[in-house]
């Protein structure tokens, strides 16, 4: 303060000529002047008046969103100006008090935005930077609402008001209770609060009294507010982040389906993405090292791995045999080193078996022999043909054979060697271990040539444009039917089973009953929907439902983008139905690639990808490509067609038990044991129980009994069924299985249920499919133990589509459901509830703050 | 009105209504008195303000207290931060238990792994703080930590209180506006050269020794030292404090996690859980380092680490250099003899 005034002084006092200058200046610059605060020092030294201060200038702030937008923005610039300063090293202690904060946003953001990158899904990597806005907005939030707003309503103050003080530096009006500007409120504003606080209104000094009080409040809401924010804060952060949770999952859901619409319908864009060109740019390289030499092993091995990098294995083979067919022009190199490297091999190839040194010496040809031998026969630095390469190895074992001949010759009878031996020795061997061919083969005569290198080009190209376009169809296929966190069919798998349960009517009570055993979960679905099938109306209902829930995911994956084929009308046969956009696509780039990789001469990697025909139904990269969409498709939705057949069942029990038509032949016994397996293994039936042709203990003497089944609260009322004892499989009876799999999948679809499809005409469609391919499919399965238990002939069906058909088992379905959902609420439950009473406590401890009594006489509290 | 108390005087002002000499309190300060920095006063004061954030000050802030000050409400600050730790551990870590078995699996690891996060971001936040304060004092001879013991003279509550001082610990330099200049001079009574600090500080300063007022030269070199350590530390321990978060984050704690434990009388079972933890550290510092996967994803921690380490240096660079260009113009010509001045 005091150097303020010193310096107006002294700017005051500056000679006339250096203010006009000053002025001068300031005018030129088309600024202009400040105008001089109304107090003049010299005036008032002059007059030696009393100096005061001058007038302050702070005031209160009131901020309310219409104009926290602003205050925003004003107070990042105030920020900025700050952090400035502090470069500078001329900031003051408020102005470092805001580079903490911003400090505090800085750390925060380096957090998320560092688990940012760990996480793989857009959706966990949005949640990182909800998590810290959450996080930052429960900080600021937590007051306002728990503390703030109480306090006005119960005591009619703002206990955390914000004043701006002559500097223009925002802070809390009670931050220090020893340091309140007062002088900010007006009387009439005080004298508004102490009624409202009730403070007597007669007693003297009441101002004093009132600002006591609201001193009073004000610290004790502070303390309160630094005692419960820890607990709050990461609290709420977490409460408002689990509500976020669904809608920016739903967000992200259409963002990322939309994302793969457009990956489809503009392929050839969208791939340049994956184009890296690294099999191109890894060819320059061996081009460089190799051009114009001769083609060998280490050459092969390099050209093999730059082509069939990241390939499957199939695709691979192709590949590298047709590198090989390019690279190998059957002829090889003989010079100097084949002849040493064969005459080594040789004596190696002796003294393994013990030969003696001087035996060995004698009758293996040395290097110089050797390329006497060559040059003889005219093989010495020429380009030799496959076929004469056994000549070779003739010529040089008929020299061997001459050599052992002459020294058994100057050896006395019992040391001599036996020759027949010795030439099995060194000539049988197979090729890759024979002393001589091994050596001829070494150096092959063909050369990296242009011819090579330019094919190599082409085909290298060929394979970067395709690897990028099967990316991007990669990516598509992934992002809609992954078997990934967040794609689309996952995030509709986890909506479907929430609802589901409710719609079932699994209560959160129930699932904390089950206590996570599969077994109670079972037997709870299992009551669950004989409860349903009760009563025509809920079971209609929820068919409805689970109806409108499936034809849901053809919303979101459109049947004309990706479908299961195998459900749809006319899609069992090879080249059945409509292609779907995906099909399409696929066929077309296969198919442009094998022709164009075709014309380079690539015959086996054409075949491998695309097949000889275009249409051909077998195992090529092409139909790998299509199938591992169509498969995951098949497999949730069979999924829920079960669920679908699994009712559907259970209400026949429930309504009709005794018109089933394959089941007229049993006793009493006989069908209730039938329907009590029907309905398990609906429940908790794996594609193993298929395999076996269901294995169930029952009883081989069975009663005779043949009155109809009573049904009550749409279960079976059994007469035998768990009476009886001395149970066993009875392996030889192959109607159980055939009449299980027709009661099952081949009973008609009734009017009731008919009714309902008719809504829903796809699913209509798939489930009638879904049926009848489980009784093609898995109905004509072999097994050994169990030969003649097949309802259709066999079908050679793969275990993996038996496995997709079979779908998930109700109970493992809603185990899983119910975890998910129990996981949420334990922990929604325990930190809601801890979140509620302590708003509750902060809220009621409020109104025991202020409490004061008042001397009437001087106004002081007593 | 209450009258100025001078701190600065040996005095014992007794307060005590009723003379009951015997339940006075035996004073460790009675004036404002300089201590010194090291881990001991250090760990004392750390103590003494979190005994109190905990105790005194909640009891006088609830009661509304009328010598309820700024500093207690600052330093009551350290409960939402420790109980914020606590309870962010929780939430993630709680419910766990209750969870099926395989989604247990799934999520202790990560609840773990946060829990370490909070520790290592408010462990990231306090150490990092000496990365700049250190160099800085050693290359400026500024002890931007330096604390001292404030002595406070209570209002009584009422005629029989006569516990009406209490002591809190500041910084000397912890406002720039007004740092504690008076504590720094030496105690001419005891022998010691009154600017003997000063001198040490131009000294390091480079400003020359056996200055005349050495103390009036290196103030405005001090306070502008003390505004950039403080951005320094300000910007750096947040990043720090977000290194140690993401070091948390790695893989090689898993191992840890699955032996640890805190029961330390169980002597063989800690002293595997502490060397656990030290190779989980050294592992997990090396997995932040070199990263995983491509492109950004795998120099993510290398950028961090990067950030964080650049910004201390930048910190303690922009710190220890002057922006003040020595004056070239003579004292007196500024001040005019003739002028009449107001000295405050």
């Amino acid at each position: 303060m005091t150097t303020g005034l010193i310096q107006n002084y002294i700017a005051d006092r500056m000679p006339k000529g250096h203010v006009q200058n000053k002025r001068n200046k300031s005018e030129e610059h088309g600024q202009p002047n400040k105008p001089m605060p109304y107090f003049n020092i010299r005036h008032e030294l002059d007059n030696k008046t009393f100096i005061k201060p001058l007038e302050g200038k702070g005031r209160l702030l009131n901020e309310n969103i219409f104009n926290a937008p602003a205050i925003m923005v004003k107070d990042a610039i105030y920020d900025a100006k700050s952090l400035k300063h502090a470069v500078a090293g001329n900031a003051n202690d408020h102005e470092l008090g805001r580079i903490n904060d911003i400090g505090l946003k800085l750390g925060g953001l380096a957090i998320a935005g560092y688990l940012f990158t760990k996480k793989q899904t857009p959706m966990t990597k949005g949640m990182e930077f909800i998590g810290l806005a959450s996080f930052l907005a429960s900080m600021a939030i937590w007051p306002k609402i728990a503390i703030q707003l109480p306090a006005y309503l119960i005591h009619g103050i703002n206990v955390q008001k914000q004043y701006e003080d002559s500097f223009g530096r925002k802070k809390s009006f009670y931050q220090d209770p020893q340091f309140i500007p007062w002088d900010l409120y007006s009387d009439e504003e005080i004298k508004k609060m102490g009624n409202r606080l009730g403070v007597p209104k007669d007693i003297p000094n009441r101002r004093d009294a009132i600002q006591e009080k609201m001193r009073k409040i004000a610290t004790q809401n502070n303390t309160l507010w630094m005692l419960t924010a820890g607990f709050a804060t990461p609290i709420m952060s977490a409460l408002i982040c689990n509500q976020t949770e669904p809608y920016l999952s739903k967000y992200l859901d259409k963002l990322q389906n939309k994302k793969a619409d457009k990956i489809i319908s503009n392929l050839d864009k969208y791939s340049e993405k994956y184009k890296t060109n690294e099999i191109s740019k890894n060819l320059e390289k061996i081009i460089d090292l190799y051009r114009d030499k001769p083609v060998n092993a280490e050459l092969k091995k390099l050209l093999n791995q730059t082509f069939t990098n990241g390939m499957d294995l199939v695709t691979a083979e192709g590949v590298k045999a047709d590198l090989k067919m390019l690279l190998d022009d059957t002829t090889y190199e003989i010079d100097e080193k084949t002849a040493k490297e064969i005459s080594k091999n040789l004596r190696e190839k002796l003294s393994e078996q013990n030969f003696n040194k001087e035996f060995i010496r004698q009758i293996i040809p040395d290097e110089d022999k050797m390329i006497q031998i060559f040059k003889e026969n005219h093989f010495m630095n020429q380009k030799t043909a496959e076929k004469d390469l056994g000549t070779i190895s003739q010529k040089i074992l008929f020299v061997i054979r001459n050599n052992v001949l002459s020294y058994n010759e100057s050896m006395p009878e019992g040391k001599k060697e036996d020759l027949n031996y010795i030439i099995k020795l060194l000539a049988n061997n197979k090729e890759k271990n024979h002393p001589i061919k091994k050596a001829l083969k070494k150096v092959s005569g063909s050369i990296f040539n242009s011819r090579i290198i330019e094919t190599l080009k082409k085909v290298a190209s060929l394979m970067d444009d395709f690897r990028a376009k099967t990316n991007s169809l990669d990516e598509y296929a992934c992002i809609k039917v992954g078997a990934a966190p967040e794609t689309v069919i996952a995030n509709y798998w986890t909506n479907t089973q929430k609802d589901l349960l409710k719609i079932i009517g699994i209560s959160k009570k129930d699932i904390e009953k089950t206590h996570f055993d599969i077994g109670v979960i079972g037997k709870l679905v299992r009551n669950k929907f004989e409860k349903i099938v009760s009563d025509k109306k809920t079971y209609l209902e929820v068919m409805d439902k689970i109806a409108q829930k499936i034809s849901e995911l053809d919303t979101l994956i459109k049947p004309s983008d990706i479908s299961a084929s195998l459900l749809r009308n006319g899609g069992d046969m090879p080249q059945g139905g409509a292609k779907t956009a995906y099909e399409s696509t696929v066929d077309a780039v296969f198919n442009r690639f094998a022709k164009a990789i075709n014309k380079t001469g690539f015959k086996q990697t054409a075949k491998t990808v695309a097949g000889v025909n275009p249409n051909d139904n077998v195992g090529t990269l092409k139909n790998l490509q299509k199938a591992y969409a169509s498969d995951r498709l098949l497999g949730v939705k069979s999924s829920f067609l079960r669920l679908y057949n699994t009712l559907y069942f259970y209400r026949r029990v429930a309504e009709k038990p005794n018109d089933f038509e394959y089941l007229q032949y049993y006793t009493r016994e006989g069908k209730e044991e039938i329907i009590e397996f029907c309905k398990q293994f609906l429940i908790d039936g794996h594609s193993s129980d298929y395999a076996t042709k269901f294995y169930m203990p029952r009883n081989p003497h069975p009663s005779e009994d043949r009155t109809p089944l009573e049904v009550k609260e749409g279960k079976i009322v059994n007469a035998y069924y768990g009476k009886t004892e001395e149970l066993a499989d009875i392996a030889g009876d192959k109607y159980f299985y055939q009449d299980i799999m027709r009661t099952l999948f081949e009973t008609e679809i009734d009017d009731e249920l008919s009714n309902i499809l008719d809504k829903h005409l796809f699913i209509k469609e798939e489930f009638e499919n879904y049926r009848s391919l489980i009784l093609n499919k898995i109905g004509g399965e072999k097994y050994f133990a169990k030969p003649r238990h097949m309802v259709r002939p066999d079908s050679h069906a793969g275990s993996e589509l038996k496995f997709n058909l079979t779908g998930i088992a109700m109970d493992e379905f809603f185990y899983k459901a119910a975890q998910q959902t129990y996981n949420t609420n334990k922990w929604l439950k325990m930190f809601a509830g801890f979140g509620a009473g302590l708003l509750g406590v902060t809220v009621l401890t409020q109104f025991f703050f202020g409490k004061m009594k008042y001397n009437r006489e001087t106004g002081k509290k007593q | 009105m209450i009258l100025p108390i001078k701190n600065n005087v040996n005095c014992s002002i007794k307060f005590s209504a009723d003379g009951s000499e015997k339940e006075k309190k035996v004073l460790e300060y009675n004036h404002d008195t300089l201590l010194n920095n090291n881990p001991a006063t250090n760990a004392r004061i750390g103590i003494d303000k979190l005994t109190n954030a905990f105790t005194v000050y909640p009891a006088k802030g609830l009661k509304g207290s009328k010598n309820a000050n700024f500093y207690e409400f600052l330093t009551m600050g350290e409960v939402p931060y420790l109980i914020g730790s606590a309870t962010l551990m929780a939430v993630f870590n709680a419910a766990t238990k209750y969870f099926a078995p395989f989604a247990r699996s799934k999520a202790a690891p990560l609840g773990n792994k946060m829990a370490l996060g909070v520790v290592f971001y408010a462990l990231g936040k306090s150490i990092s703080k000496s990365f700049i304060s250190t160099p800085v004092n050693l290359l400026t001879g500024v002890d931007t930590e330096r604390p001292y013991a404030k002595v406070i003279y209570e209002l009584p509550d009422d005629v029989n209180d006569t516990d009406i001082i209490s002591i809190e610990h500041h910084k000397v330099f912890e406002s720039v506006e007004f740092p504690r200049w008076d504590l720094l001079y030496g105690d001419e009574t005891k022998g010691e050269k009154r600017n003997f600090r000063y001198d040490k500080i131009a000294k390091r300063l480079g400003m020359g020794h056996d200055l005349k007022d050495s103390d009036q030269e290196v103030k405005p070199r001090i306070k502008e030292i003390i505004i950039k350590t403080s951005l320094a530390k300000n910007i750096s321990s947040y990043l720090w404090a977000a290194t140690g978060v993401a070091l948390a984050f790695q893989k090689p704690w898993e191992n840890y996690f699955n032996v640890m434990t805190f029961k330390f009388w169980k002597g063989k079972e800690f002293l595997k859980s502490l060397q656990s933890f030290k190779k989980s550290f050294v592992q997990s510092a090396k997995a932040l380092y070199k990263g995983e996967g491509a492109g950004i994803t795998k120099h993510a921690g290398k950028i961090l680490l990067g950030a964080s380490v650049l910004s201390t240096i930048i910190g303690v660079a922009n710190a220890v250099s002057s922006s003040q260009k020595p004056s070239k113009i003579d004292a007196a010509d500024v001040i005019k003899k003739d002028d009449r001045y107001v000295v405050n």
